[in-house]
């Protein structure tokens, strides 16, 4: 309990302070979902990128990245950035919105 | 039933019966098949449409970012959708699929399309629908219309054989009541002829009469003889069996006395070798028979002033002429009945098939060894 309330802190810190509000992180979770499908590639995908950010891993198009740069590399370790995107996609995936 | 017709009739009610057979069970097989095929094809049809409407209504909602996703749902048909690693994303179906190998299945009740899409719509990377199956025919029914055709063909295949049949059947028996007839008939006279010379003062006929005599009396044995055979051929299973110790080698000189005149007459000469005192336990009649059968063939066929060898041991007899011979064709068919290879000679054929009938009764070997123009041999063992 304790550390999903510590994990979530450190979300909000590394990711949510740039990326901002749900809204663009919803579109990158439904991109992400067309084009992966799965919890398991979806998660992949993502952690891939963050790992190493290039043009051609994104999944924002051409303009997007143009307009605000690729994001620079994350200093996180690999077990933190897996909790990360593992709470990402707790919040975020589409299947659990489904009824 | 004759013997001959029995191995016809099966022969033609196979080839009719398996014939039909396979023709019945290859259009009800294909009749099934086409129907199951139908079936299947107007079943994924109306799959398909149902699996562009589930296509269509994730299409548009994963247009839109809501905070739920309202899964679309039909009256007529459930669906499921999974992810691209065959996990299950939402399902309306009672069951889980595991088997993605087949793109079209059906179980007892429903029937199942599974369609892979791309782009992932949700994630979703393959669509499964369920619809009621549609099942208008069934199978039992169709055994039950096979079999009942399968009947009808066995039915009249009977019918069939016994139409194909009746004019030989006719014909063969109009022929052997007819031969019955004739011999019946010969009996009379032959007997009254034979009598008749056997009693006949001879005191008082001079030599040239008694020659023609002899003769005559030697003519009439011959008739005698076939008729007995033939009435044998006719009758046989009628007369009845008297087996007794009979001493083979008496009955056999006898026979071979019985001969005498007429193998004087091609100046054949009998070389015996009779062991003395053979006993066999069989009917005299027929034993005759079969020696006289012998000893005729030999002297028809063996050539003028040659001998004829004769041997009897306690386990064999055999006969051997200097004649004409035969090949090893006509050895192959010498126990058909009525066949004549060498029709100089008088006789209908039927020596070698009463030689063969008695030996199988006795279980008695037969052995034919013959060359052209050097002779035949015959060899009886037991």
């Amino acid at each position: 309990m304790l550390s999903t309330l510590l994990m979530a802190n450190e979300f909000d810190k590394n990711c949510l302070v740039c990326h901002g509000d749900d809204f663009k992180f919803s579109i990158i979770m439904q991109k992400y979902t067309l084009k992966y499908s799965s919890k398991q590639r979806i998660k992949k995908a993502i952690f891939e990128y963050l790992r190493e950010p290039n043009l051609h891993k994104s999944i924002l198009p051409y303009e997007y990245i143009k307009r605000f740069g690729i994001k620079e590399k994350s200093t996180l370790s690999d077990s933190e950035l897996n909790s990360m995107i593992d709470i990402y996609y707790e919040k975020y995936n589409i299947q659990a919105k489904i009824y | 039933m004759y013997s001959g017709e029995k191995k016809s009739v099966l022969y033609v009610l196979g080839l009719y019966l398996s014939s039909t057979l396979i023709l019945i069970i290859v259009l009800f097989a294909s009749y099934y098949f086409h129907e199951k095929s139908q079936i299947e094809l107007s079943e994924k049809e109306i799959l398909r449409s149902y699996t562009l409407e589930i296509q269509k209504a994730l299409l548009n909602l994963s247009d839109e970012s809501n905070n739920d996703y309202k899964y679309p749902r039909f009256e007529n048909f459930k669906s499921a959708i999974y992810d691209i690693d065959q996990n299950l994303i939402f399902s309306t179906m009672d069951v889980i699929i595991d088997n993605f190998s087949k793109e079209y299945f059906s179980d007892e009740k429903y029937s199942y399309l599974i369609t892979p899409i791309k782009p992932y719509f949700l994630g979703t990377a393959y669509i499964i629908v369920q619809k009621q199956k549609k099942d208008i025919f069934s199978l039992s029914k169709l055994l039950f219309l096979a079999s009942i055709s399968i009947i009808v063909t066995v039915i009249t295949s009977y019918f069939l054989v016994n139409l194909l049949l009746k004019p030989l059947r006719e014909n063969i028996k109009l022929l052997d009541n007819f031969i019955k007839d004739t011999t019946h008939e010969l009996n009379t006279p032959i007997t009254t002829i034979l009598a008749n010379i056997e009693s006949l003062d001879t005191s008082k006929c001079d030599e040239k009469s008694l020659k023609k005599l002899q003769r005559i009396k030697i003519a009439s044995n011959s008739i005698s003889n076939l008729y007995e055979d033939l009435a044998y051929l006719l009758l046989n299973h009628k007369t009845s069996l008297q087996n007794q110790d009979l001493n083979l080698s008496d009955l056999l000189k006898q026979r071979v006395e019985y001969f005498l005149y007429i193998s004087s007459l091609k100046n054949l000469k009998f070389v015996l070798d009779i062991e003395k005192d053979i006993i066999f336990f069989g009917d005299k009649k027929k034993l005759e028979r079969l020696m006289d059968n012998l000893l005729s063939n030999a002297i028809k066929y063996t050539n003028k002033s040659t001998s004829i060898h004769i041997t009897l041991n306690s386990t064999s007899l055999s006969i051997r002429d200097e004649g004409v011979g035969m090949s090893q064709d006509e050895l192959k068919d010498i126990f058909i009945r009525y066949k004549r290879f060498d029709k100089t000679q008088g006789g209908f054929g039927l020596g070698y098939s009463i030689i063969k009938s008695i030996a199988d009764e006795y279980n008695i070997k037969i052995d034919i060894t013959s060359q052209l123009n050097q002779g035949t041999k015959v060899t009886l063992s037991w």
